[in-house]
């Protein structure tokens, strides 16, 4: 069973439920439903947009809105008639007749999570990539809480997701709000809300779109330095910034590095405890640099090494070359080392080979010279 | 006698050369030297394909390092050993130092490649040590020292760098990569050519050296072989009196270097132990939370803290996220563990923000509470 149908299946049962918990078929008992034409949404806001509208006692006791202001749906992606034809009523619901058919919700939660099982019949993609992510896993868990399509996309007032960009980051943050306040004050966040920096990363660059990957697995943390090289190793884009697109690259060559990377190839689903990206400079919080508040600035380097090397002192910083080429100036140790290699090496094994090509030489003269029939 | 019965009773004579105790020493050298070398190497040119393709195989990089290690410890033991094999040789036995490059020994260089290229007619007579063995006597030597000294720092950079700047461990890192690239080089050209390629040298394995291999290689050892000289040893009632001295020396020299190989091994945790990320930290409670709490200070304390943001005016939960956290069921060390550690979105309360006390009276009220 693909997952799209369990999808389907879970939301599904969601209404059933409701319609057990009410132990009744529902809605008016009258003489027979009267079918509603198809594109006469006019018919169904004759109740619906009424000032005063019906409300829908449930269950659980709380109410259900059944008020909709057809503005609303006119100025969403829905009612705007250059993207595809507008969307009426009977196109999502299925009321297809009055009196109403049907099961009342349980509650106005199961009912919103129901609805959404209505957007897949279009947005097939999408609902494929939510059913591999994380909200859907909550989800088929039992957590009514969890984010589905309209909790994020809004019901009549759909409007395009990613304008301006940081509908995305307020998206997340209507549940995520910690994360959200972090990452508002962050390098990131303050580039794309105060400069509306078209480059920044949303929330959906680093974690997806509907078919968001769980971040604390050893997967994404593996593979999390090649998330953030997507941006931070484009030279063209980094050029704009003044930032060196050598990070990634030194970052290979060093230990935790070239540890992660082999993780990344060999054991993507083993966690390492070796440092990536986001434990020195921060997950949401990301600071520039030089910031007085960023994790990796001089003065807080030690503390952010302490987080994984508790005995660490003073000096242990400086064990890490650092992002930028090492100079002369910058590493004079470091260089001294390679240069007296750069030059013992060649010295051995040159003098190596040049006494062994006098004793090839040797060799081959004797072999030329000896006369047949000896030896 | 003509050349050829010459030959063939050189061919048949052989001369000792090594003892089963130096062959042993060579052995452990041979194995702990190749798995450094395949195990170390990759770890330099881990961006290599090769080198990424040699790693999948020994079971990982974690695999790796251990067995790098492990040999490591098995290199510096036979360092160990071999240091106490020399002071016994050099002192109670009284034998010369002959490893020790002499200028003889550049003599011997500069007219063995004269010979070879058809400057000098006869080939250079050489000791029992040769200069080609010298060298790669005293290159063992010096690197096993560059070794043990950087890959001491290497394995504890937290210890290292209490004493030392923190750019001595790059610099560490450097020494130690390109020390090896060097042995090893020096070990394919050099040693290969001499006992492998040039002829197959068994005598560290079979202890014996044909005398026409003598002949070429130790030419001056030969002779004074067959002209029955034996090194002077000195006698008896001297040897004995030195093993009184050499043996508690020994016995306290190996007592401290064996220390030292352990402490070298087990000095340091931190650099090497997992760090569990995101882990509760060790929680020490300054306070008896049943003693100490007064679930009235709690609820005052909740009305002035965000909690109630998220978690309800009452703790009773919100609608949209929440938890509720009235009638609370956690005992008071994994409450302030998680208050400490902030789970999920929830932000971590240090205590300077949040003192354990404070969080005694919180406890207290939110289990004095009825579960929504």
């Amino acid at each position: 069973m693909s997952k799209r149908v369990s999808f389907g299946l879970i939301l599904g049962g969601a209404l059933v439920l409701g319609a057990l918990a009410l132990g009744a078929p529902l809605f008016a008992q009258g003489p027979g439903p009267t079918p509603i034409p198809s594109g006469e949404d006019s018919y169904c806001l004759l109740c619906h947009a009424q000032p005063e509208p019906p409300t829908l006692a449930l269950a659980d006791g709380s109410t259900l809105e059944l008020r909709v202001d057809p503005a609303t749906l006119a100025a969403s992606v829905h009612g705007d008639p250059e993207d595809a034809p507008p969307l009426g009523c009977v196109d999502c619901h299925d009321q297809q007749a009055y009196p109403h058919q049907g099961a009342l919700p349980a509650d106005a939660r199961a009912y919103r999570v129901a609805a959404s099982a209505r957007c897949v019949r279009c947005h097939e993609e999408q609902a494929t990539g939510l059913a591999d992510g994380v909200h859907y896993e909550a989800l088929a868990r039992g957590n009514w809480r969890a984010a589905t399509c309209v909790d994020c996309h809004g019901a009549h007032d759909v409007q395009p997701p990613a304008e301006p960009r940081t509908r995305i980051a307020e998206t997340c943050g209507n549940c995520h709000r910690a994360v959200f306040e972090q990452f508002r004050q962050s390098v990131h966040g303050v580039a794309l809300f105060e400069e509306d920096d078209p480059n920044v990363p949303t929330c959906v660059d680093c974690h997806g779109v509907h078919g968001i990957a769980h971040p604390t697995t050893a997967q994404f943390r593996n593979r999390s330095p090649e998330l953030c090289a997507t941006c931070h190793a484009d030279a063209e884009l980094m050029a704009e910034y003044g930032i060196s697109t050598n990070v990634f690259e030194s970052y290979l060559t060093d230990f935790h590095g070239k540890t992660v990377a082999l993780f990344e190839q060999q054991a993507e689903d083993v966690a390492t405890n070796k440092a990536v990206c986001f434990d020195c400079h921060g997950v949401h919080d990301i600071a520039p640099v030089d910031a007085e508040n960023s994790h990796v600035v001089r003065e807080n380097l030690l503390a952010t090494c302490r987080q994984c090397h508790p005995d660490a002192t003073a000096n242990f910083p400086d064990a890490w070359v650092g992002h930028y080429e090492p100079t002369p100036e910058s590493q004079p140790l470091l260089f001294a080392v390679n240069t007296f290699y750069a030059i013992l090496i060649p010295t051995v094994l040159g003098g190596f080979a040049v006494l062994i090509a006098t004793d090839i030489f040797r060799r081959i003269r004797e072999r030329v010279r000896k006369p047949r029939g000896e030896g | 006698m003509t050349p050829q019965t010459e030959k063939r009773t050189l061919r048949r004579a052989y001369y000792q050369r090594f003892t089963a105790a130096q062959r042993f020493e060579h052995l452990v050298l041979l194995l702990s030297f190749t798995v450094l070398a395949l195990t170390g190497l990759p770890q330099k040119y881990a961006d290599q394909a090769w080198a990424q393709s040699l790693i999948a195989a020994l079971g990982g990089i974690e695999s790796v390092r251990i067995v790098h290690r492990v040999m490591a410890v098995l290199l510096m033991a036979e360092a160990i050993y071999h240091g106490g094999v020399l002071s016994y040789k050099l002192y109670v036995l009284g034998v010369r130092p002959i490893m020790l490059p002499t200028l003889r020994d550049a003599r011997d260089v500069w007219d063995w490649a004269r010979y070879n290229v058809g400057l000098r007619r006869e080939h250079p007579r050489l000791p029992r040590y040769n200069f080609g063995e010298k060298v790669e006597y005293l290159a063992v030597v010096w690197g096993t020292i560059i070794m043990v000294i950087t890959g001491f720092m290497l394995w504890n950079p937290i210890a290292a760098t209490k004493l030392l700047p923190g750019a001595w461990i790059p610099a560490a890192r450097a020494a130690h990569g390109a020390e090896a690239l060097l042995a090893v080089l020096s070990i394919l050209i050099w040693h290969s050519y001499n006992v492998h390629i040039k002829r197959l040298n068994k005598s560290m394995f079979l202890g014996t050296l044909s005398a026409e291999e003598m002949r070429e290689e130790h030419a001056e050892e030969l002779e004074r072989i067959e002209r029955g000289e034996a090194e002077p040893t000195p006698p008896p009632h001297v040897v004995a009196q030195r093993k009184r001295v050499f043996w508690p020396y020994a016995v306290l020299m190996s007592a401290l270097l064996v220390s030292a190989l352990v402490w070298f091994v087990t000095f340091e945790e931190s650099a090497i132990t997992t760090v569990p990320r995101l882990a509760v930290r060790e929680t020490t409670l300054s306070v008896d939370a049943e003693a100490v709490g007064v679930a009235a200070e709690g609820e005052a304390l909740w009305s002035r803290l965000p909690c109630s943001g998220c978690h309800g005016e009452r703790a009773q939960g919100r609608e949209g996220l929440n938890v509720p956290l009235a009638g609370l069921e956690l005992d008071f060390a994994d409450f302030v563990a998680q208050v400490r550690r902030g789970p999920a979105d929830m932000p971590a309360f240090p205590p300077e923000q949040l003192s354990d006390t404070e969080l005694a009276h919180l406890w207290t009220w939110l289990r004095s509470l009825p579960a929504p």
